[in-house]
């Protein structure tokens, strides 16, 4: 066991973990945050996408203990987050979720595109989106909502 | 229509929790002194079981077929005659037959701790010639999946034509031969269970991801020998199902006789791998098929032979036969055809078992049937939307009995394929076709039309000989003691929306707003009887009977209404969430008010029932909705590397009254993409071993954003003559189609070579191949 201390949602944390443990099993079922989840477990998928130090990271294939010392947010940890308030919005408003796994992993994507690409076109979206999969909406609702927040915020 | 009511595009009142990370999935769910399971998988696809050595001193945490005391194999029998039934056992019983099959149960405090103890286990297998393809595991002397069988033939059915007098008449006999490949359903999240037994309740409780709580409590408690009391089904938040969740799992089984013998907790949560590797998979189809056709491409006979590719077992309930059953009944698709033909053969072979996957055989019917209607029309010399409409159904002969006997409730089907022709535009697509595109690739336009029985009712399944048969949907609808609305239904909601529309249904009745309506689902303990949510019934049956129940209510609440506001029943109205008479009126919450807190102010004549109902329905006639849709694509190949792009798509739907228009475009959106990917990316290859080959998603590719093209959507709208409110079944609809709309479309641009491709997913190295094939036989 090797001890960590990390920031999860603003909050300090100090724990043990195993080496092996990922850190999104570390968030799930240690911290019981379990709006990060797992689709595949090997980095494809993009359901467990969480924020470390700022960036989108795939927790299912981060160990935990490589996060000592860092800031993480879980989706849970946005309510705060005016680019997060717009997108919920806008996923709700075009019909961007239907059975919700993915969903949590794509805001987080999605958080990281509008900041980042602010004059992103549809095909620059759909490219960032990679590393998202979503079996449900054939991406149309989700792509609306991604491009309307990005007109939003264009003004 | 009102604002909330039927039609209306409401916003989902279930975004908002799935929103915030607040949905609540089998593997959220935490039970004090829970133990997790991890199972030992057979590495062979075809073996006898010489030995099993479990690590000293696990006795109690590793368990093999001869642990399961009362666990009773599975078994999925079909009453059509000449079927051989395959037991399939939690844990594998003196064999294995595919590669995957759990062997071996470990449990540990954690899931890393029951995969450190699967991996100290030791298996000695002595490996059997595997039967892999379906083809040669069909023909005499093929090894045998199942010993005492004698062959590989789970069901063979003939239906005879009378082709003789059509080939008569036909200037052209068109024979093409097609295979659908396996797939993995793949939602994003994995099969999901959490068994516990409840003392105070004597009864196991099983939080399990499904889309048929009820189906699954039937089948848990005949395999666990328990009564159905004894058994509660919960299925919480669902990460998507798409078929997947339909039947009862092998790892489900254990971890509810772990839960019953041990008296702690166990939770199986799959993942990925054990998705695309040892879950049912689905689809693989192979089809000959011959269309005896006139001069102008009028279809007069259509000939099948039919093959399924069924895998090991037979899964509960829904068996392994539907498949085929559906394929021969849906091969005439939307045509009027004078004579038909077909035989099937549901094989068995060394593969995980087969369970139908969104659209249910018709993705592979539709890709036989419109590939051959557009190699019909490269052999007449017309366009290939033009032989669809001459051979349509018209509008004019609706209701219309077919060839398979499906009666068509409605609609117009050249027309839709009228108006996805206009908007792809067909002379601008065939203008650029005829130039040469800069880069050197080659454009193609493809079509596809299907209609889709949904929602098929008591005298349907009864016909193909599946045990669960649906008879009346039950919905409950309960008043609140403050005026909010209770709806209580069998079916489960794992994207569908029907938190949201099933409320809209009520309000069309009641007029209450949604958001103060519950929409309570998928837990046996709370809901009425339902076989749940497959063949895109659950809008239709769950639909109509929310909407019967609450005229029930309506019923009710104008008895006390008319005695509160000192009028007669008559003189009441029920609307926009009041109880209002000619003199005044009144707010649900008066109503529940009075029959809770103050029954004294009851009339004497109430109806002792209450606010409270629970009441069923069934269209009539029961034989399903029939919506329908064309789609058309079009596709740039290129012919140097075999890569295809969808450049275009476009979607004409009819699936009668849209509830929720929004959602409705979703589920089309949702299942177009999901065609896509067997269209061009996804496949579960075995090698001829039986080893699966594709096992994580860097093998099997799934469909992303940047894939899948930006659909254009059209609806139409003919109600249903026969259910409430003109609802048709749609869920699956998109999915069936797509992978014809691209096969045609790729096989259009390839047309200046003569090369067709027929086989997918539609991978470079296929459109390559059939470029080499055409080229080798002109040369």
């Amino acid at each position: 066991m090797t001890e960590i201390s990390l920031t999860i949602n603003g909050e300090p944390v100090t724990a043990s973990v195993e080496p092996r443990t990922s850190l999104a099993d570390f968030v799930r079922d240690s911290q019981r945050l379990t709006g990060t989840h797992l689709g595949c477990e090997h980095g494809v998928c993009g359901a467990c996408t969480l924020e470390i130090d700022g960036e989108p990271m795939r927790s299912c294939i981060t160990y935990a203990v490589s996060c000592d010392g860092a800031s993480i947010t879980t989706i849970e940890g946005f309510d705060d987050d005016d680019v997060m308030e717009d997108l919920r919005q806008a996923f709700t408003e075009n019909h961007g979720l239907q059975c919700g796994y993915c969903t949590p992993g794509m805001l987080v994507t999605a958080r990281d595109i509008v900041r980042r690409l602010p004059d992103a076109d549809e095909k620059r979206v759909r490219l960032e989106l990679s590393g998202n999969l979503c079996r449900c909406t054939g991406y149309v609702g989700i792509v609306r909502a991604i491009l309307a927040v990005l007109e939003k915020r264009r003004g | 229509m009102s604002d909330t009511g039927i039609g209306a595009s409401v916003p989902r009142k279930e975004d908002r929790r799935f929103l915030a990370g607040r949905g609540n999935y089998v593997a959220d769910i935490a039970a004090a002194n829970e133990m997790a399971l991890a199972f030992v998988r057979s590495p062979v696809a075809h073996g006898r079981i010489r030995s099993i050595r479990k690590p000293d001193g696990a006795e109690n945490r590793v368990f093999t077929a001869d642990d399961l005391d009362g666990v009773e194999p599975m078994r999925a029998p079909s009453k059509l005659p000449g079927y051989k039934p395959s037991d399939f056992p939690a844990l594998a019983i003196g064999k294995v037959r595919f590669v995957g099959e759990t062997v071996v149960a470990c449990v540990g405090a954690t899931r890393a701790e029951a995969e450190d103890l699967a991996q100290a286990v030791e298996v000695d297998y002595e490996e059997l010639d595997p039967a892999v393809d379906m083809l040669e595991a069909r023909r005499p002397g093929a090894p045998l999946v199942h010993d005492s069988w004698g062959d590989n033939i789970a069901l063979a059915t003939r239906t005879d034509g009378d082709m003789e007098s059509v080939k008569a008449r036909a200037a052209h006999s068109v024979t093409r031969e097609f295979r659908m490949s396996r797939q993995a359903m793949v939602p994003m999240e994995g099969r999901a269970v959490l068994a516990e037994w409840n003392s105070r309740m004597d009864q196991l409780i099983v939080h399990t991801a499904t889309q048929v709580p009820h189906l699954i409590r039937a089948g848990l408690a005949m395999f666990l020998g328990l009564e159905q009391r004894q058994v509660r089904v919960i299925a919480p938040d669902v990460g998507g199902g798409f078929g997947l969740k339909t039947y009862v799992q092998p790892e489900e089984l254990v971890a509810c006789w772990y839960a019953m013998k041990f008296g702690r907790p166990a939770r199986w949560i799959s993942d990925r791998r054990e998705h695309l590797i040892a879950d049912a998979n689905c689809r693989e189809h192979h089809y000959i098929v011959t269309a005896h056709a006139d001069e102008e491409g009028r279809i007069l006979g259509l000939e099948g032979e039919v093959t399924v590719d069924a895998g090991a077992y037979s899964i509960y309930p829904f068996t392994n036969c539907l498949e085929a059953a559906m394929a021969g009944g849906n091969l005439p698709g939307p045509y009027a055809i004078e004579a038909y033909g077909v035989k099937t053969w549901t094989v068995v072979t060394n593969k995980p078992p087969l369970v139908p996957y969104r659209g249910v055989a018709r993705p592979g019917v539709a890709f036989a049937m419109e590939m051959l209607v557009d190699a019909v029309a490269r052999t007449v010399g017309r366009e290939p939307h033009e032989v669809r409409m001459i051979n349509m159904v018209p509008a004019s002969a609706m209701p219309y009995t077919n060839i398979a006997r499906k009666t068509f409730d409605s609609g117009d089907h050249p027309g839709a394929v009228a108006r996805a022709a206009q908007m792809i535009d067909i002379a601008a697509v065939r203008e650029r076709q005829a130039r040469d595109e800069p880069d050197g690739r080659l454009i193609g336009l493809g079509f596809g039309s299907y209609v889709e029985q949904a929602a098929h009712g008591t005298s349907v399944f009864a016909s193909w000989g599946v045990q669960m048969v649906p008879g009346y949907e039950q919905a409950g609808a309960k008043l609140t003691p403050d005026g909010g609305l209770e709806l209580r239904v069998g079916v489960q909601s794992h994207g569908q929306g029907m938190e949201t529309t099933l409320a809209q249904v009520a309000s069309e009745i009641l007029g209450i707003d949604p958001e103060n309506v519950s929409v309570i689902h998928g837990d046996t303990g709370l809901t009425p009887y339902s076989t749940g949510t497959y063949a895109s019934r659950s809008i239709v049956m769950a639909g109509g009977a929310v909407s019967r129940a609450c005229e029930v209510l309506v019923e009710r609440m104008r008895t006390i209404g008319a005695h509160l506001l000192q009028c007669e029943p008559d003189q009441i109205r029920v609307a926009g969430g009041r109880v209002m008479g000619p003199g005044g009126d009144l707010p649900f919450s008066e109503i529940g008010r009075v029959w809770y807190i103050n029954p004294e102010e009851l009339p004497a004549d109430v109806d002792t029932d209450g606010v409270e109902a629970v009441v069923g329905y069934r269209p009539e006639p029961d034989h399903g909705t029939f919506s329908y849709s064309t789609h058309a694509a079009v596709v740039a190949v290129d012919p140097d590397t075999g890569a295809v792009e969808v450049l275009d798509y476009v979607v004409v739907e009819d699936c009668g009254t849209m509830v929720n228009p929004m959602v409705v475009s979703g589920q089309v959106y949702g299942g177009a993409a999901q065609g896509i990917g067997t269209a061009l990316f996804e496949e579960s290859p075995f090698d001829e071993s039986g080893q699966p080959l594709a096992s994580t998603f860097a093998d099997y590719h799934l469909p992303g954003a940047a894939e899948v093209p930006a659909f254009r959507l059209a609806h139409m709208v003919t109600p249903s003559p026969h259910t409430e409110h003109g609802i048709k079944g749609m869920g699956e609809g998109s999915t069936i189609p797509t992978p014809a709309v691209i096969g045609n479309a790729v096989n259009d641009a390839l047309k200046r070579y003569g090369a067709e491709v027929n086989e997918t997913p539609i991978s470079p190295r296929r459109v390559l191949a059939a470029i080499a094939a055409a080229e080798g036989e002109a040369a």
